[in-house]
């Protein structure tokens, strides 16, 4: 393994996509990067601009409203990159997700839209799962970038 | 005497050294918040049974930061001028080595002998902020262009601070050369100039290394990333590099200019870490203890406070000039 492949592993930053839903996730994703469990000991960042981002870190059903959006900001993370759903609504739709009649609204998850690497189930995931989901992907993302070499 | 073979040697190996200190800079600094925070920060010794897969130590955080960034694809915006958008990163960060090659270290005087290198570093610094606001404009992003605009006011107001404290000790100790000023030999007036235009320094680099009052021009999640909103791999590893060289190079001017005589002999290299990291406590609890000011409040506190510390400052330069 060289050292680049090291340094990725060792400094994952995030972005966190908001793509619509209850704010449930957002609390609980804002309570793993807060002082109590605080993921930057292991070099994971909460990064403003989707060009900075290694990890792509969805929460909520996506609204049709919201469709270009998230392809957008999907494809401005640069390579190699990883989504990490994290809740129910992003793993499957949940209750927001019907099959007819169809909702007016809502698209449903968002591996509909993008492909996602990594799903954190629950309804809201606790903390723990959101840092074990992360986790799980900065192996994916090893992965994925030692393949392409 | 200049012995060109030393000075060579030295040359070459001033960059790792300063890419080094730089790193352990940033890391004690990130280190220092997140404790004040109630953080634990980058660990210094990882947790026995995650060392096989994330390693024995994270002193080094900023370097993998930017190792990482190297290792990713660069997205270069459609609508950017792109000689400009590609070019800034790479000619900030020459700018930045090159000053740091003027800036003394103990037991390496480099190329700080040389006449008028007080002025040469200074412009060189300028230089390298300057082109971390031309390559935001370039990049056609509104955030960047907001950005670059608060960098480009907060650069003026800060640079009154840092020429006024600079060459305040230039006109005490009537001399341009950096190596000169870092040997002398302090009494008690220079040592008051020192507290007065050190404090001054300190002001203005708050401003240049964007210290959290002051960081209205990367202003996270309120303008995206500011400047580097657009920039992606390889350029934005490019700027994280040149701040690594930017902090060691403010906080080396810093100790050669106004704690004399610590950047002259290899004797006292022990105390020249012990004042850089008793800088950077300095820097990070203003870091830590304030919020972000708006840029009109910045430009009113520094043309306010750097006022009446420049005029002190220079009463006191002039009266070791023309009286001692």
């Amino acid at each position: 393994m060289g050292i680049i492949d090291k340094a990725r592993i060792y400094s994952p930053w995030l972005y966190h996509l908001h793509c619509g839903g209850c704010n449930g996730c957002d609390i609980e994703t804002l309570a793993a990067l807060a002082p109590r469990f605080d993921v930057e000991r292991f070099g994971i960042q909460l990064v403003p601009s989707p060009r900075h981002a290694d990890i792509l870190l969805t929460t909520g059903c996506v609204p049709k409203q919201f469709i270009p959006m998230v392809k957008r900001i999907y494809e401005q993370v640069p390579d190699p990159k990883v989504v990490v759903a994290v809740g129910s609504c992003a793993c499957g739709g949940s209750l927001f997700y019907d099959d007819a009649p169809e909702n007016y609204a809502i698209l449903g998850s968002p591996d509909l839209l993008i492909p996602v690497d990594v799903y954190v189930p629950g309804c809201a995931p606790k903390p723990e799962a959101i840092i074990n989901g992360v986790v799980q992907g900065i192996l994916k993302l090893a992965e994925k970038a030692s393949k392409k070499e | 005497m200049i012995d060109p073979i030393f000075t060579i040697v030295s040359l070459v190996l001033i960059i790792p050294i300063a890419l080094f200190l730089g790193v352990i800079y940033q890391y004690f600094f990130r280190k220092l918040s997140a404790r004040f925070q109630w953080r634990v920060g980058p660990m210094l010794r990882m947790y026995g049974d995650l060392k096989p897969l994330l390693g024995t130590t994270r002193l080094l955080q900023p370097l993998y930061d930017i190792l990482k960034l190297f290792g990713k694809k660069t997205v270069v915006p459609e609508v950017s001028r792109k000689k400009l958008f590609v070019s800034s990163p790479y000619l900030s960060l020459l700018f930045a080595i090159l000053a740091v090659l003027f800036i003394p270290f103990p037991g390496m005087p480099l190329l700080s002998e040389a006449p008028y290198s007080l002025i040469i570093a200074s412009y060189l610094l300028i230089a390298s902020i300057l082109f971390t606001i031309l390559g935001p404009v370039a990049s056609g992003s509104p955030w960047a262009a907001i950005g670059a605009r608060r960098e480009v006011e907060l650069f003026l107001v800060s640079e009154l601070g840092f020429v006024l404290s600079v060459f305040s000790v230039a006109i005490a100790r009537q001399t341009l050369v950096i190596w000169e000023i870092s040997k002398g030999e302090q009494t008690l007036y220079l040592a008051l100039l020192s507290v007065t235009a050190g404090a001054l320094m300190l002001a203005a680099m708050m401003g240049k290394l964007h210290i959290k009052p002051f960081d209205m021009p990367e202003a996270e999640a309120e303008i995206v990333a500011g400047p580097y909103t657009e920039y992606s791999g390889k350029l934005l590893g490019t700027y994280y590099l040149t701040k690594v060289f930017m902090l060691y190079a403010l906080v080396g001017l810093f100790i050669s200019v106004f704690l004399p005589p610590l950047a002259s002999s290899i004797l006292w290299l022990p105390l020249y870490i012990v004042a850089a990291l008793l800088i950077l406590f300095l820097l990070t609890a203003v870091q830590v203890l304030n919020p972000r000011y708006r840029i009109k409040n910045a430009i009113n506190w520094y043309l306010k406070v750097l006022a009446i510390l420049a005029v002190v400052n220079f009463v006191i330069a002039v009266y070791i000039w023309l009286v001692l």
